[in-house]
């Protein structure tokens, strides 16, 4: 509860902050600042400090797996900001408002990590959605950020529409929001009208998530919008709506696995291989990186398909992980100008230490051991084999993540192995310490993962 | 500090801060300083390894329990290191050999600049590391980790010369294939943690003793990581790679893709021969690959000039022998084999690279000849290699070659009969490159002639330290026939390895079959003589006009054997290898462009499209539930 | 006696939705009525004058498809934004002595949140007609 209060009011403080301050590095500060508070208070409330309470009829719960997403969530968007914030300021001249825009996504994704009532689901990534919509178009004159606002909003309208429909159902069904009420089914055959409900809200969530065939708007949006707000999107809020779909199908349809367990499989399969093996052809790094994400929320989806709490710590470590690392690579990414695979020849020369930092990343992504990558997908696969049905599933995840290694190393390859003219780009000090620190993250939580995973439960 | 085995875990991480070091600071140092520190962590670690080995020669073995890496539910692998008398064994050949080629790399690699000196040196340490780690770690974990970690540092080494695209093609082929296999480990691995929960070596093996998984598990798992070990040991169907690799530098090839790396595949067989004994099927399936390995690699090696790739089919071919004692159950052949590859395969790969160096970077043995007058040192060892390799007493490759024929022989006369002429193929090949290359005349340029030199110190004192071991290295193995108790490899191994089914051939055999390989190698080496002695560069269209007048029996040979068997060994190189094995990798590669391409336009970047298919699907979906299940 | 309206209400089985469907089909029925007969009672003169189209008096012109300044459409949304949110109130001021103190605070704090955006808009601009 802290740190949803809290970050309401600062995306509110942040709002007015443009008309208040002029210079915008003290509104870069404030940011930066406000989110070490919220940092700070979430921490504070998992060891038993609450400054609100407010009765919430239970609608949201902060449970020690909310408390701990938020925190993964908050830590990610303070490293982000760290490396991008300046970035922003490139899109746009509404920098303040971009970053208010950002608390308040952020306080949709406290919402979603801790609802239990499915009004507050809605709620939540609504709060998500919209923002993110303006944040795609923000590059005004880019006629593809443009491009890619419209049909994002569009896309993402029809899957706000089949929600609402399956919420709508669902009610119907069982006469009640909440997840409790939801899970508690009549005799032995649940009504088609909560099965439909239950599809309608998977599609919806699948959309979020881009699983296939759900996909197609991601590699447009990430492609089409503003680089920074890529990164954003990619990361914590996909992670965001990751536990939210995990923690509504557990809580609401955990008794009917069997009903979905199937479909989520085929599901799962079709994205990695639409993810991985589309990546492979692709020419630009942020387009490859827009299918890698497809391809990594189908890893993410082995999650879902498992449902024991495995999949559940795995999530978290895989939430970290794929966060960590992709936020460091497109903080690279960022300050290049050219975004195709030989935009990265020779870089290993002329910037030596961004080079190893993003190889670190790469390595993570295509999941080599000692790195978090590798553990995280371990753990989904643990998880997967736990449910000792479909077999098939996880060897399919075998084999695409071994096709996700050729074009990861694609890039590792043009930056050490190739040469190349090296382009302009200023890097600070503080933003060569902050990827350090990211690659430090991803290794030490390749080596104990339990420091993160340990929180789930004390 | 009483206890060398408190301190095990020093022997991995002193050469880890040796790549730290040389990896950060491959600009500020100097060049004399990073090869101070890139041999030293390795010359300490190899101390250590000493001090170990020595203390598990008394009976010490130990795990050291570090914490726990992974705890899932009731799932716990632990980051443990197991010191016995196999993995102590295993300890001693990497940092022993590893330390030589590093002290031969300060001299071979001195001309390259700091910064990419540096680099090197960190990546030399870095594998060290990972294959250390590899034979240490106490599960399958662990094992895998650095399994995964010596093939990165493969990739990084075998494209190391980057300015070269087919070094890239060759570095990034190689990944891709150990990849494979890689994969086939990896569900060994989740087959263990589904059936037994545990990951570690003295439990999996316990668990099987007590037939806690099926015949068919066990079948499916060895299987499983047998597939792992031809992709990282280049067998067929994943061979290919190997001679590819020699992309690298020399010592590289030396290190990684002779006498460490591509042997993991043995030390995996080897450390889970309890399973394997469990596998009838799966160790026949070791053995026959093994053999066919051997064999083809074998014929290869015939025909090719590259200096370096002979001795890289020679490698595939011999890595083959060790699968096929592995398979024929006789473990202890195989490691003892390993032992002694890792010496003379080292020292041949060296002693090429001494001569290139001398050539000015010529690979080519068709423009040496008569290296021996100015390069004495490196044509001495290199004639202790191939001495050694064909296995002529009292060599080191004698014993250990011995020592696997005759275990083919007690499990089937016809395995014996193809490696024995396998072997004999191999004697042929060495010789022919010991001579093209070092007898006869120069037939360089006149540029290079001038050049000649023999190489300095760091280069010749490892080469005669591996001539010294390649000599001697057998008699830790001698054959109960000749002596009692000689066979002191097999004693000291035998409190982890369990040889399976080894034969019981009488002693009077063992003799016979022993003089008729030695017979037999001697009679190749003197054909070898005398076709290549005096090796002219025309020979290669034709038969050769002057041996043919001169060599009735020759011609003969040429015609009923050497010419089958080249066209035979020309189609697997061309046929085999090039269509039907790179055939398959690249097939699979084109399909995923392929359907990459076309998955691709699904993404029209038209909304209405988008929605159709969404729609599509859900209706599927909708109908696939509702009316197909029902 | 029990009036239809209020029978059966717990069972879920068709029948318990007769009156929603009962006051559907009197919803529609009399629209449909009523179109029909004011149709066909009410007199038709057909003069050029009354097929214009009304526009309050104005005299119409052009295309109702043109391309209007961002202004009107911006303007035109706030002014349903605020409009939906006034809405809120309807409840309050029917629960308000129900509601008590509790319901006054949350209603405040509403309220301000309501100000806030609207200070934003001010501050930022969009309701400046004049560039």
């Amino acid at each position: 509860m802290n740190a949803l209060i809290i970050s309401a009011l600062l995306g509110v403080v942040m709002m007015f902050s443009s008309f208040l301050l002029k210079d915008r590095s003290t509104v870069r500060s404030m940011a930066i600042a406000g989110l070490l508070l919220l940092l700070v208070v979430n921490v504070l409330e998992m060891n038993g400090v609450e400054f609100f309470n407010i009765n919430t009829r239970d609608m949201i719960v902060f449970d020690r797996f909310a408390l701990l997403f938020n925190t993964i969530a908050f830590l990610s968007t303070l490293l982000y900001l760290l490396l991008s914030a300046k970035e922003m300021a490139k899109v746009g001249v509404y920098f303040a408002d971009y970053l208010a825009l950002i608390f308040f996504i952020l306080c949709g994704v406290i919402l979603v990590s801790s609802f239990k009532s499915l009004l507050i689901l809605f709620l939540g990534i609504e709060i998500i959605s919209i923002p993110l919509y303006i944040l795609t178009g923000s590059d005004k004159r880019n006629l593809k950020s443009n491009e890619a606002a419209l049909k994002y909003f569009l896309l993402g309208t029809f899957s706000t529409g089949l929600m609402l429909m399956g919420i709508a159902l669902i009610y119907g069904a069982q006469g009640s929001f909440y997840s409790v009420d939801i899970s508690k089914i009549a005799g032995e055959t649940p009504s088609a009208l909560l099965i439909a409900g239950m599809l309608l809200l998977f599609f919806s969530m699948s959309f979020k998530v881009s699983a296939a065939p759900f996909h197609f708007w991601t590699p447009d949006v990430y492609d089409g919008a503003p680089t920074v707000f890529t990164s954003f999107m990619a990361t914590i809020v996909k992670a965001a709506v990751f536990v939210a779909f995990i923690r509504l199908f557990d809580e609401a349809f955990g008794l009917l696995h069997l009903q979905w367990q199937l479909l989520v499989a085929v599901i799962t399969a079709l994205t990695l291989f639409i993810g991985n093996i589309t990546a492979v052809f692709q020419q630009s790094v942020k387009r490859m990186l827009a299918y890698s994400s497809i391809a990594q929320a189908g890893f993410m989806m082995l999650s879902l398909y498992a449902m024991n709490a495995d999949a559940k710590e795995g999530l978290m470590l895989y939430v970290a992980a794929y966060s960590f690392a992709t936020i460091g690579i497109f903080a690279v990414l960022i300050k290049m100008s050219d975004y195709t695979f030989e935009g990265f020849n020779g870089f290993a020369k002329h910037q030596p230490l961004l080079a190893a930092t993003t190889t670190i990343f790469l390595l993570s992504l295509a999941g080599i051991p000692l790195t978090a990558g590798f553990l995280s997908k371990f753990y989904m696969l643990k998880a997967a084999l736990g449910t000792g049905k479909h077999l098939w599933l996880v060897i399919v995840a075998v084999l695409m993540a071994a096709v996700s290694v050729y074009y990861y190393f694609r890039v590792i390859q043009a930056m050490y192995f190739k040469e190349g003219e090296g382009q302009p780009m200023e890097v600070s000090k503080p933003f060569k310490w902050t990827l350090v620190v990211l690659a430090a993250l991803i290794i030490l939580l390749g080596i104990f993962p339990n420091i993160l995973l340990s929180w789930l439960y004390f | 500090m009483q206890n060398a085995l408190q301190i095990v875990y020093l022997i991995p991480l002193l050469p880890l801060i040796g790549f730290l070091i040389n990896g950060l600071g491959r600009k500020h140092l100097s060049k004399s300083v990073i090869s101070v520190i890139g041999s030293g962590v390795v010359l300490a670690s190899f101390a250590i390894s000493i001090w170990v080995f020595l203390q598990v020669k008394g009976g010490n073995t130990h795990e050291a329990h570090y914490f726990d890496f992974i705890s899932v539910g009731d799932l716990k692998i632990p980051f443990a290191f197991k010191i016995d008398q196999l993995s102590s064994l295993f300890l001693l050949i990497i940092t022993g050999v590893g330390f030589l080629i590093h002290v031969y790399s300060t001299s071979y690699m001195h001309e390259e600049k700091t910064e990419h000196f540096g680099r090197y040196f960190s990546y030399l340490n870095l594998f060290i590391f990972s294959m250390l780690l590899l034979v240490m770690g106490a599960n399958f974990v662990i094992m895998f980790i650095g399994w995964e970690g010596v093939g990165l540092c493969s990739y990084l080494l075998i494209g190391y010369w980057f300015k070269k695209t087919e070094y890239n093609k060759a570095a990034n082929k190689a990944f891709i294939m150990n990849r494979i296999g890689d994969l086939a480990f990896l569900i060994a691995i989740f087959w263990l943690i589904q059936k037994l929960g545990t990951v570690t070596y003295s439990e999996v093996f316990t668990a099987a003793n007590l037939a806690k998984l099926s015949t068919t598990d066990i079948s499916v798992i060895t299987l499983l990581l047998f597939v792992g070990a031809t992709g990282k040991s280049a067998q067929i169907p994943l061979y290919t790679w190997l001679p590819d690799a020699m992309a690298g530098p020399t010592p590289v090839s030396a290190l990684i893709h002779a006498a460490t790396m591509v042997t993991a595949g043995i030390y995996m067989i080897a450390r889970s021969n309890l399973l394997y004994s469990l596998a009838p099927l799966t160790m026949d399936i070791v053995a026959y690959v093994g053999l066919a390995t051997a064999l083809f690699a074998a014929t290869i090696a015939l025909k090719q000039n590259d200096i370096k790739k002979v001795l890289a089919y020679s490698t595939v071919s011999q890595l083959g022998f060790m699968f096929l004692a592995l398979g024929c159950g006789a473990y202890t052949a195989a490691v003892f084999h390993v032992m002694t590859h890792a010496f003379f395969k080292a020292l041949m790969f060296l002693g090429s690279g001494s001569v290139i160096h001398a050539m000015g970077g010529e690979q080519d043995i068709r423009n040496m000849g008569g290296l021996s007058k100015k390069l004495k040192i490196t044509f001495i060892t290199f004639l202790v290699g191939c001495i050694a390799i064909a296995g002529i007493p009292p060599f080191s490759g004698f014993f250990s070659k011995d020592a696997i024929l005759l275990s083919a022989f007690a499990k089937n006369p016809v395995l014996y009969g193809i490696a024995l002429f396998t072997a004999l193929l191999t004697a042929f090949y060495m010789f022919r490159l010991l001579f093209i290359t070092f007898t006869g005349k120069f037939r360089g340029t006149h540029e290079q002639e001038h050049h000649l030199h023999e190489s300095p110190a760091p280069m010749t004192i490892p080469l005669i330290i591996l001539a010294v071991l390649s000599i001697i290295g057998g008699f830790v193995g001698i054959p109960e026939v000749f002596m009692h108790g000689g066979d002191k490899l097999g004693e000291f191994l035998s409190p982890v390895i369990t040889n399976h089914g080894e034969g019981h051939v009488s002693h009077s055999t063992e003799y016979i079959l022993m003089g008729l390989s030695t017979g037999l190698v001697l009679i190749m080496i003197i054909f070898a003589w005398f076709k290549f002695k005096n090796y002219q560069r025309t020979e290669e269209s034709g038969l050769g006009k002057v041996l043919e007048n001169k060599w009735y029996v020759d011609e003969l040979y040429d015609k009923v054997i050497v010419n089958p068997l080249h066209k035979f060994g020309g189609f697997l190189n061309s046929i085999f290898e090039n269509k039907v094995v790179d055939g398959i990798v690249n097939g699979v590669g084109r399909a995923v462009s392929y359907s990459s391409r076309q998955f691709r336009l699904l993404q029209s970047g038209q909304v209405g499209n988008y929605i159709l298919l969404m729609v599509g699907s859900i209706v599927l979906i909708f109908v696939l539930q509702f009316f197909l299940k029902r | 006696m029990i009036y239809f309206l209020q029978t059966n209400i717990n069972t879920t089985d068709a029948s318990s939705y007769l009156p929603v469907a009962l006051q559907v089909a009197f919803a529609v029925g009399l629209v449909i009525f009523l179109t029909v007969v004011t149709h066909l009672l009410g007199p038709k003169r057909k003069t050029s004058d009354k097929l214009q189209n009304f526009a309050s008096g104005i005299e119409s012109h052009g295309d109702a498809r043109q391309p209007m300044a961002i202004k009107y459409f911006l303007t035109a949304i706030l002014f349903v934004l605020f409009d939906v949110e006034v809405i809120f109130f309807y409840p309050y001021a029917v629960n308000f002595k129900g509601l008590g103190w509790d319901g006054f605070w949350a209603v405040l704090m509403f309220v301000g949140f309501f100000l806030c955006g609207f200070t934003y808009i001010l501050k930022k601009g969009a309701l400046k007609w004049e560039d």
